[in-house]
């Protein structure tokens, strides 16, 4: 009998006495023992995990309630900016035609025309549901007075010095904010725990490689590489941004993760794992690589934080993203020569400050929810 | 400790050589000038000239056929005694290498055939000319031309010379003269390595002006240093020359045995870019045609000194509010502190910097903006460096000898100070040598927004036309000061904490098994 065997037999043993039946010679059965395990889990009532315990923490936390809901919010103007500023109508019947959100669709019909334009040109039979506001992120204002005007009728947050409506290019920069940094955060993630769990695994001379690569690129500062290399790429994208962060600081969550998984293959479990013949891989996948969940939330959640903080800085550099996205650090960027026109700064800068704070507040709060040992020092040590 | 120093500087180089390929490896991103002739920066340099003093012309990391002088005047001879349509680019070609080609020529001409040879001799006319040669006029006759030629070599062979020419422009630095110069004339490009040389080494107004004539003389290019030039001119004008050596260089030198095998590596450009990082040589600016070392050194007191001034005061003031904060952890103080430095922790820097800005409008002198880009420097630091010293004085206070101290009847200032303080104080120098890119980084942003002539503004204006030159030089510095940073705070780490120093020095199997 092998030594697991032995001690399953005591745990089944220990559950049948308290239920009243420890005269029952016959367990050695293993399907036996195997149901009673089974039981014995079952029964340990209530069943939880540790994600179940760091959900639990995070939802008792006020403010990470505060700032996940601020975020629900954002990623709602993010996804329906078309619908709360657009330069056409969400839906409208024009000329005889019925179009369904041609905010979107932009079909060649109506190029020309705008929101503005088709209210005051309307003729029988044809109605809009216009959007929110009335102005697109791009559309440049016709009127002399519409430049640089503050809360006018029809621009809620005023327009900027081309005439641009400030409310359009905030909900829009809503857009370009979360999308690069949930992108960037997704590359950086993936190629922080991966490139760690492998160097922590691996060992060696991979583990020598990986090490290398983190701190040559430590050695680089990320604004100044992001701001060249969007000076030196022929046609700068959006993507172009993305792929210089996210290849430049996965190396934060990579010793992180290195650490987190050499601890995890000193532990006695993982030992037994592989005295078990589990074969490599599926002990990295089943043993270790758990433990690294944690820290890769956490450094998600502070990576989209530091990628949105850059590409504002970046834009308001005034170089990066290409025009026709509107960004708050840009918008703030542009500002930068009107100094009395507050609102073209408050604004994006407002938009911008509530972004990072709840990102941060649910930042911590996932940090203390999900490991308390986490804290600003151990982001940074050096393994 | 000295060992783990000497360690630590040790390790730094293959971590520097391996960002100085991320570094090249975004050079390369840059457009090629062939391809994109609206692009590259503000039309000073022709598109061949422009992909030449970018290295585009040789291979990335081995150069299996380095070209030097031999090559290309065989190239040219070849192209020659062909004739037809390659002839007319082997005869500029031919100009162009001058007297450096003569010892790969001039002997070959008996062996060519007659046609040729007159070709070959009537292509070297003009450098005939460029020499002083007097009666050029009869060297268009092809039979005149190869006697001449061969005459000329038969005589002048032992000045052709690297020793003798090196003679001749020690004597030219040393006491000049119009008839030394003239010897040098004679000599043609073939003198030019060691013109360079002396150009980039003395400082003596006349000489340069001699030099740089000569250099001119020979290449057909460039600017004359006259000697009443002002200081920026010749400063300019050197650096110009310099430049033009660094990338044509390899056009007037041979290449022999084991310099040759040495130039499949170093005649790439990752070595030609390696060799410019590493000599200081870090070319000319597209924008003003100034060196970019100068203009560097010139740049960096202003950002150095921002971001010296504002890593004291925010290590000044975030030292004692994290501190206090984690002392009086969960009283009104802390808590008051902990949303102040939140708030502070999320604004971003340029936001801070811009603000204040506004704010200061109206009344801002010199000083006033470097003190409010200092303040907006420090801010974010301040933010992030007290949650780390709160973090850190926090794990030490629930430490078992604080407690010690404290029953023992110490003072809780001295328990705080000295016994709590003192050890808190160590993980911060370790995240000092992190801290300092996040610093760097952030003086780029306040120098824009307050309009300080400082390496950052500098490197704004060089985005904004494609200075690639001065980008890279500006990664590279930071590259270097960045590692340093780390390296000196490891080692001053290690020397106050003897635990530290066995993790680190690996006594004690630094890593988990």
């Amino acid at each position: 009998m092998s030594e697991d065997e032995r001690s399953g037999i005591v745990i089944d043993l220990a559950r049948r006495k308290q239920r009243g039946q420890e005269n029952s010679p016959q367990h050695a059965n293993r399907n036996v023992l195997r149901h009673s395990l089974v039981e014995a889990r079952q029964a340990a009532a209530p069943y939880v995990t540790m994600a179940r315990i760091a959900m639990t923490r995070l939802a008792r936390d006020r403010l990470a309630r505060t700032g996940a809901l601020v975020l629900t919010m954002l990623a709602f103007i993010a996804v329906f900016a078309d619908v709360l500023a657009s330069d056409l109508p969400v839906a409208c019947r024009w000329r005889g035609v019925v179009y369904v959100l041609p905010n979107i669709t932009r079909p060649s019909a109506l190029r020309d025309d705008d929101c503005v334009q088709m209210e005051r040109d309307r003729g029988p039979g044809d109605w809009l549901l216009t959007p929110l506001v009335s102005y697109g992120p791009a559309k440049a204002g016709r009127d002399r007075e519409v430049l640089l005007a503050p809360l006018l009728h029809g621009h809620p947050f005023g327009t900027d010095a081309l005439g641009r409506d400030v409310f359009a290019r905030v909900a829009y920069g809503a857009r370009t904010a979360l999308g690069v940094g949930l992108a960037a955060s997704v590359l950086l993630v993936a190629l922080g725990v991966g490139l760690g769990a492998l160097a922590g695994f691996a060992g060696g001379i991979v583990d020598a490689l990986v090490a290398r690569a983190v701190e040559s690129l430590t050695a680089i500062p990320t604004l100044l590489l992001v701001l060249v290399v969007g000076a030196l790429v022929p046609h700068p994208t959006t993507t172009t941004l993305v792929f210089t962060i996210a290849l430049t600081r996965w190396t934060e969550l990579a010793r992180l993760v290195r650490g987190e998984v050499l601890v995890a293959l000193a532990a006695d479990y993982v030992t037994a794992a592989r005295a078990l013949g589990v074969s490599p891989p599926r002990v990295l996948w089943r043993h270790v690589l758990p433990n690294a969940i944690g820290p890769a939330i956490v450094g998600a959640t502070f990576a989209i934080a530091w990628v949105v903080l850059v590409e504002a800085t970046v834009d308001f550099l005034r170089v990066g993203t290409p025009d026709t996205m509107a960004s708050w650090g840009e918008m703030m960027g542009e500002a930068r020569a009107y100094t009395h026109a507050w609102w073209l700064v408050a604004f994006p800068g407002s938009a911008l400050l509530t972004t990072l704070v709840a990102l941060f507040l649910v930042g911590e709060a996932a940090r203390n929810a999900i490991d308390p040992r986490l804290r600003g020092d151990e982001w940074t040590k050096r393994g | 400790m000295l060992r783990y120093a000497l360690r630590r500087v040790l390790w730094a180089i293959p971590t520097l050589i391996a960002t100085s390929l991320v570094l090249f490896f975004v050079t390369t991103l840059a457009p090629d000038p062939a391809n994109m002739p609206g692009r590259t920066a503000a039309g000073r340099l022709l598109p061949e000239e422009a992909r030449r003093s970018r290295f585009l012309d040789l291979p990335r990391f081995l150069n299996r056929e380095p070209q030097d002088v031999r090559t290309l005047a065989r190239l040219a001879l070849a192209g020659l005694a062909v004739g037809g349509a390659r002839q007319a680019g082997a005869a500029d070609q031919l100009r162009a290498l001058g007297g450096a080609a003569f010892p790969y020529v001039l002997p070959l001409l008996e062996s060519l055939s007659p046609d040729a040879r007159g070709r070959v001799a009537a292509a070297l006319a003009p450098v005939a000319a460029r020499m002083g040669v007097r009666d050029v006029g009869q060297l268009e006759r092809p039979e005149a031309a190869v006697l001449f030629w061969t005459r000329f070599w038969e005589d002048r062979a032992l000045d052709f010379t690297r020793g003798a020419v090196d003679r001749a422009v020690g004597r030219l630095v040393e006491h000049g003269s119009e008839w030394r110069e003239h010897d040098l004339v004679v000599l043609d490009t073939f003198a030019l390595p060691e013109i360079a040389g002396a150009i980039s080494t003395t400082h003596d107004r006349v000489t340069l002006e001699r030099l740089t004539r000569l250099a001119q003389h020979a290449s057909g290019r460039g600017q004359v240093a006259l000697a009443d030039a002002t200081a920026g001119d010749l400063r300019r004008i050197v650096g110009d020359w310099k430049e033009w050596w660094f990338v044509h260089g390899a056009d007037f030198v041979a290449l022999d045995g084991a310099e040759r095998a040495v130039a499949f590596v170093t005649d790439t450009r990752y070595g030609k870019w390696l060799d410019r990082a590493r000599s200081g040589e870090l070319g000319v600016s597209v924008i003003d045609g100034e060196p970019i070392a100068d203009k560097l050194l010139a740049r960096a007191p202003v950002t150095l000194l921002v971001c010296a001034l504002a890593m004291l005061l925010s290590w000044a003031l975030a030292v004692p509010l994290g501190a206090l904060g984690a002392w009086f952890q969960g009283r009104p103080f802390d808590v008051a502190t902990s949303v102040v430095l939140f708030v502070l922790y999320t604004t971003p820097t340029f936001a801070v910097a811009e603000l204040l800005r506004r704010a200061a409008v109206g009344h801002s002198v010199e000083t006033a903006r470097v003190g409010l880009a200092v303040g907006a420097l420090a801010a974010g630091s301040l933010a992030t460096l007290s949650r780390w010293q709160r973090a850190a004085m926090l794990e030490v206070v629930r430490q078992d000898f604080i407690r010690t101290a404290h029953a023992k009847g110490l003072s809780a200032l001295r328990v705080a100070v000295m016994h709590a303080l003192r050890n808190a104080l160590l993980p911060m120098v370790t995240l000092a040598g992190l801290h300092l890119p996040t610093v760097l980084s952030g003086s780029f942003v306040v120098e824009e927004v307050f309009g300080l002539p400082g390496v950052g503004f500098e490197t704004l204006r060089a985005i904004e036309s494609y200075d690639t030159g001065w980008l890279m030089a500006v990664l590279v510095a930071a590259a270097v000061l960045i590692t340093l940073g780390l390296v000196a705070s490891d080692v001053v780490c290690s020397t106050l904490d003897p635990r530290v120093r066995d993790v680190l020095a690996g006594r004690q199997g630094g890593r988990a098994p």
